[in-house]
């Protein structure tokens, strides 16, 4: 009798205690996982939340309260940017330095990490590392002898001097990504390839780039912000207005305008993040794509 | 000129300071399934990518339908390969991994799409066509990557080790496919594998390769039942053969070898041995057999392993343990005494010192 009312009572009681451990196990992962993450949302959305907001602002209504939302919502600060004389010279000036300074350093950097992961030869290891000293001395300790250097080439305030040093400064970031996702490519695919007929540049067109696609719009994406966002070498290289990008513009706002217009300030900021932003979207929708579809598996 | 089809002269092969094939001659004749087969890292599979091109060549020379193909590029070479991995494009759908090779050596299309259908429909991936390669299983990627082999229409196929990642139920039912295959096409064929049991049974020629070397070329059975060496009979066979040290001694014009442990085991006659000559006594498990009187050797069970059809047995012989088979049911259990009858007609014997058949 006891063991019939036993063998009832442990499904039961089974069940009980494989929800609580349910809810303890989904408890946890949100403390290690949903929680950091949610912080990490607020803390990078916030800012530009913010900015936009400002940006929406009557000029003077900034300094009177410090709501979030403002209280009667217009697009004048953005009709004020739009007419500042240069803004389309410099966002020209900001898509050509950022697609050259995306395109070139990818075609660079796709050979580059080719050789690096599929041949074996002498010093490969330390030219590899040499390849990230650009990245690990200060940009700002570059400056005063890209300067002179650039100055005895008479090439300030020219497009060479942007495309040179964005350029130099992409390429080892990109190398090095790309170097990691043709590794990970099975070397037995490439032979297959090689036994298929195909020379090494069909290998890299057809089997290679397509299998680390993730990898290289990775590096892409990386290219196009340092090209986008650069201030450094545009701020020594480039004096003449014309020649300015747009974090330049912004920086110079603050000079140019006269009067404190802090919604101005923002909507220029908005105008600068957004075709980032846009960028950031398309781009990273195409790597969740060619994940899901299996290009890595 | 002469009746091999691929041939492998002197052939050697060494990465770095570390040497991988130490000089392999060998003659595959056209038409044939050739197996290579030893333990991991005996350079069988060095041998085959040597032969795809994949490897350079130290020393030695390979020749394919009498020609030397040393320096001939991978495509050139008329061979087909299927990796272990498969190694399929895993962007491309299955036509597309079909119809790769010929594109690359720009067929034209009406050529490509007839071989793809050809190549589809003897492998039954005439309804796969549109697929990537990761929505299918593993027997299909297995037949993409021979279909793949196929359309290119080879004078040798390579496999690497193509079994290796399927479950026991496809991998019978694969090399069963593959044999068949081969029967149809009648093609050369190379096959890599570290398993005996796809060595005994699709091979042609089986190749039993140790340490960088060819230790015995010959067809299955005949590899099984004449075993040149130590090694190829212990290899060979699934349980091991039993090798027993021993020195033969003579009685009243009767042989035996006596054991370490003193244990006498019978030989069949003196043929050319001495007396107290040393000695490897080989026997198959399945020459082993539970004695009905008590005239045999005197043993306790140690191990029982029913199979189904078969059962594996262990004894402890003074000591010594004997591996050996029944496929009649035991009841037996570990510990029960028991005696056992040798077959002396297949018995194997061995010189310690060298390790060849004597």
């Amino acid at each position: 009798m006891s063991e019939t009312l036993n063998h009832q009572e442990q499904p039961v009681l089974g069940r009980e205690r494989s929800s609580l451990q349910h809810y303890l196990r989904r408890s946890r992962r949100f403390l290690l996982i949903g929680l950091p993450l949610a912080f990490l949302v607020i803390w990078t959305s916030v800012p530009i939340l913010w900015a936009f907001m400002a940006s929406l602002k009557e000029p003077l209504e900034i300094y009177e309260s410090n709501t979030f939302f403002p209280r009667s919502p217009s697009l004048e600060a953005y009709q004020t940017v739009l007419a500042i004389d240069g803004f389309g010279k410099w966002i020209f000036n900001s898509v050509l330095v950022t697609v050259v300074a995306t395109i070139v350093p990818l075609i660079l950097s796709i050979l580059a990490a080719y050789g690096f992961a599929r041949y074996f030869f002498r010093f490969r290891h330390i030219l590899l590392l040499l390849y990230l000293v650009p990245r690990i001395i200060p940009r700002v300790s570059l400056i005063v002898p890209l300067n002179d250097l650039m100055s005895n080439l008479g090439l300030i305030n020219t497009y060479w001097v942007l495309y040179i040093t964005y350029i130099a400064s992409a390429v080892p970031l990109s190398t090095w990504i790309l170097v990691g996702f043709f590794k990970s490519v099975p070397k037995e695919i490439e032979e297959s390839a090689t036994i298929d007929g195909a020379n090494m540049w069909n290998r890299l067109r057809y089997v290679i780039l397509p299998i680390a696609w993730p990898g290289v719009v990775t590096a892409a994406v990386l290219c196009i912000r340092e090209g986008w966002n650069e201030f450094a070498f545009v701020l020594a290289l480039v004096t003449e207005t014309g020649m300015r990008t747009l974090p330049y513009a912004l920086y110079t706002l603050r000079d140019s305008m006269g009067v404190q217009n802090f919604a101005v300030y923002n909507a220029f900021t908005i105008l600068t993040v957004l075709p980032l932003l846009i960028v950031y979207l398309l781009l990273e929708r195409r790597v969740v794509e060619s994940i899901v579809t299996g290009a890595v598996k | 000129m002469n009746n091999s089809y691929v041939e492998f002269r002197e052939l050697q092969k060494s990465f770095g300071s570390t040497s991988v094939l130490h000089g392999i001659n060998l003659q595959i004749e056209e038409g044939s399934f050739v197996v290579l087969v030893g333990p991991s890292g005996c350079g069988k599979s060095t041998l085959l990518r040597m032969t795809a091109g994949l490897e350079p060549i130290n020393s030695g020379q390979i020749s394919i339908a009498d020609r030397v193909v040393n320096r001939v590029p991978p495509k050139d070479r008329g061979i087909a390969m299927v990796f272990q991995s498969y190694a399929l494009y895993p962007h491309m759908s299955v036509a597309d991994n079909l119809s790769f090779s010929l594109k690359m050596n720009k067929s034209p299309l009406d050529r490509i799409a007839e071989a793809v259908k050809g190549a589809a429909s003897i492998l039954q991936l005439s309804t796969l066509l549109q697929r990537l390669p990761g929505q299918l299983s593993g027997g299909q990627r297995q037949r993409v990557a021979m279909g793949r082999a196929l359309v290119r229409e080879p004078a040798v196929f390579l496999f690497d080790e193509p079994l290796s990642n399927l479950d026991a139920k496809l991998r019978v039912e694969m090399r069963a496919e593959i044999k068949a295959l081969h029967q149809r096409l009648s093609a050369t064929t190379i096959y890599v594998t570290h398993d005996q049991i796809e060595a005994m049974t699709m091979a042609d020629k089986v190749v039993v390769m140790n340490d960088g070397r060819i230790e015995q070329v010959g067809a299955p059975l005949e590899i099984y039942d004449r075993p040149e060496n130590l090694f190829v009979a212990e290899f060979l066979g699934s349980p091991s053969m039993n090798l027993l040290p021993g020195k033969v001694v003579f009685g009243d014009g009767t042989a035996a070898v006596e054991l370490e442990n003193g244990v006498l085991l019978p030989l069949p006659n003196k043929g050319d041995l001495q007396s107290d000559q040393k000695i490897i006594y080989g026997i198959r498990p399945e020459h082993i057999a539970l004695a009905d009187d008590e005239n045999g050797l005197a043993i306790t069970l140690t191990l029982v392993e029913p199979a189904g059809w078969e059962t594996h047995l262990h004894a402890d012989l003074a000591g010594v343990t004997l591996r050996f088979l029944s496929v009649d049911r035991v009841n037996a259990r570990p510990g029960d005494p028991a005696h056992l009858a040798i077959d002396t007609r297949q018995l194997h014997l061995f010189d310690p010192e060298t390790g060849r058949r004597i």
